[in-house]
């Protein structure tokens, strides 16, 4: 019979409800009639319908609910590595430039991250928790517990080098202009700008002239970067990290926490030094 | 966050609407990762290789398409090449792997634990359909995949694809035939495949 013609492929269509009417007809009258074809369109359905019991190994909730910081991380270790290192031809470095912005605000934040293990965690003594290793050195667990204007200051050093941090790490050779959020740097510089004086005020004791100082250049900084043209302004970063570099404000900022935790330190990482040892992606 | 939303988002390159997006269809490009690698580790991999490409390429994405179909090219096409660089056979997942994850009950959406002879059973199907579809192609198994599981009807798929239709229904018409061979154990009925009168 001439419908045995009705080949495996129209019996799939058919089974996708992919083939069209007319065929479709031709089809089931010839299978009403022809028990070879009955046949193998039954075994053809059977493993389709066993196919729908397929279940998907789950990852599980934590596997979903880590995906974007695998994600993001990956996503700012491969930024690291081909900001820092671009093809002769710049063009890898091109493909990475377009890379997210919060990934070099990352950058910076893991810089400062280890600058406060450094820095925070072993040279400033914590109230009633000596520095693991400069306790034995002996003078910074004697040193009392920072009064409320000098930790309001310490929070406003942080927070301004971490902005720092961003504009620095920033390279307009190698990077786009949209890697850097200039818009969000403006808007916590303004924020900072509206603390400053107060903060200033606040260190009025005489050991507190060169915090209040740091403070002071900090603010010019600020009003600096707040006082950006809107848009890209590079000419202005590049004026901002000019500034920076000419005050030596890193080094100041560091001087500062070494002196007063009372004792000599290593030096925190350079801005932008961090993540080139750490190739791993978690 | 509506999917327009989202593409603007994106064209602007605001973090929010990338995190938005990935939260979204996550599952989607992980899962036809899965399906096309056959193990969890290239998924994964596979899976941040389409958002980064989705990142640095957003610029490329027509407006007015599906944002989903175009995850589902990204994804076919970065598979691909993951597979290719690769350069071996991708690597079903393993029967141990299958059987121990149907064991902790956490591996598999819905848990059979009550009844030890069903789930022993449920198991063991899990396993033959695993084993069948290593026989499968990538590239066989993603047509067959989006059309059995998303439903995707065949011109949609060479459209998502990139594929003419012409080689999405043969990409269709080998695995089916490839899956009912190891499953229902059917040896082509005599006669069927060559045309008699
Ligand atoms: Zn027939």
């Amino acid at each position: 019979m001439n419908d045995c013609r009705m080949t495996k492929e129209r019996m799939i269509l058919a089974l996708y409800g992919e083939l069209d009417p007319a065929e479709k007809e031709r089809l089931d009258a010839h299978l009403r009639s022809c028990p070879d074809c009955a046949s193998e369109y039954a075994s053809l359905e059977a493993a389709l319908r066993l196919m729908d019991r397929r279940e998907r190994p789950d990852p599980g909730p934590a596997f979903w609910e880590g995906y974007w910081d695998r994600l993001s991380k990956r996503m700012l270790w491969e930024s690291i590595e081909n900001g820092r290192r671009p093809s002769p031809a710049g063009r890898l470095a091109r493909a990475f430039s377009r890379l997210p912005r919060w990934s070099l605000q990352a950058a910076a934040a893991a810089a400062l991250l280890l600058v406060g293990i450094l820095v925070g965690g072993r040279l400033i003594p914590r109230p009633g928790a000596p520095g693991p290793e400069t306790a034995a050195a002996g003078p910074s667990s004697a040193i009392a517990a920072p009064s409320p204007a000098v930790v309001q200051a310490e929070n406003f050093i942080d927070r301004s080098k971490v902005l720092l941090l961003g504009l620095v790490n920033f390279d307009p050779a190698v990077e786009d202009a949209y890697a850097l959020d200039l818009a969000r740097t403006k808007a916590v510089s303004r924020e900072l700008l509206t603390e400053a004086a107060d903060v200033r005020r606040g260190l009025s004791q005489p050991g507190q002239r060169r915090l209040r100082d740091l403070v002071a250049e900090l603010e010019v900084i600020m009003l600096q970067i707040a006082n950006l043209e809107s848009g890209q302004d590079l000419e202005g970063v590049e004026l901002v990290k000019q500034g920076v570099d000419s005050k030596s404000l890193f080094l100041k900022i560091d001087l500062d926490r070494m002196s007063r935790a009372g004792g000599g330190a290593a030096l925190p990482p350079a801005p932008g030094g961090v993540g080139s040892s750490n190739k791993s992606r978690v | 966050m509506d999917e327009s939303a989202i593409i603007e988002g994106m064209a602007r390159g605001e973090e929010r609407a990338f995190r938005e997006l990935v939260e979204r269809y996550k599952k989607k490009v992980y899962y036809l990762s899965l399906d096309m690698a056959g193990n969890p580790v290239d998924a994964e991999d596979i899976s941040q290789e389409v958002f980064l490409k989705v990142y640095r390429s957003f610029a490329t994405f027509r407006r007015g398409a599906k944002l989903g179909s175009w995850l589902y090219r990204v994804t076919y096409n970065a598979a691909i090449d993951h597979l290719r660089r690769k350069g071996a056979a991708p690597e079903p997942v393993a029967d141990e792997v299958l059987e121990l994850r149907s064991q902790d009950g956490a591996g598999l959406p819905r848990s059979r634990a009550a009844d030890p002879v069903a789930a022993a059973e449920e198991s063991e199907l899990q396993a033959r359909i695993a084993k069948a579809l290593e026989k499968v192609s990538p590239q066989e198994r993603a047509v067959f995949l989006l059309r059995h599981n998303e439903d995707l009807m065949l011109k949609d798929i060479a459209e998502t694809l990139g594929l003419s239709i012409g080689s999405v229904k043969s990409y269709l018409f080998r695995a089916v035939r490839k899956l009912q061979k190891e499953l229902c154990g059917a040896a082509p009925v005599a006669g069927l495949e060559a045309p008699h009168e």
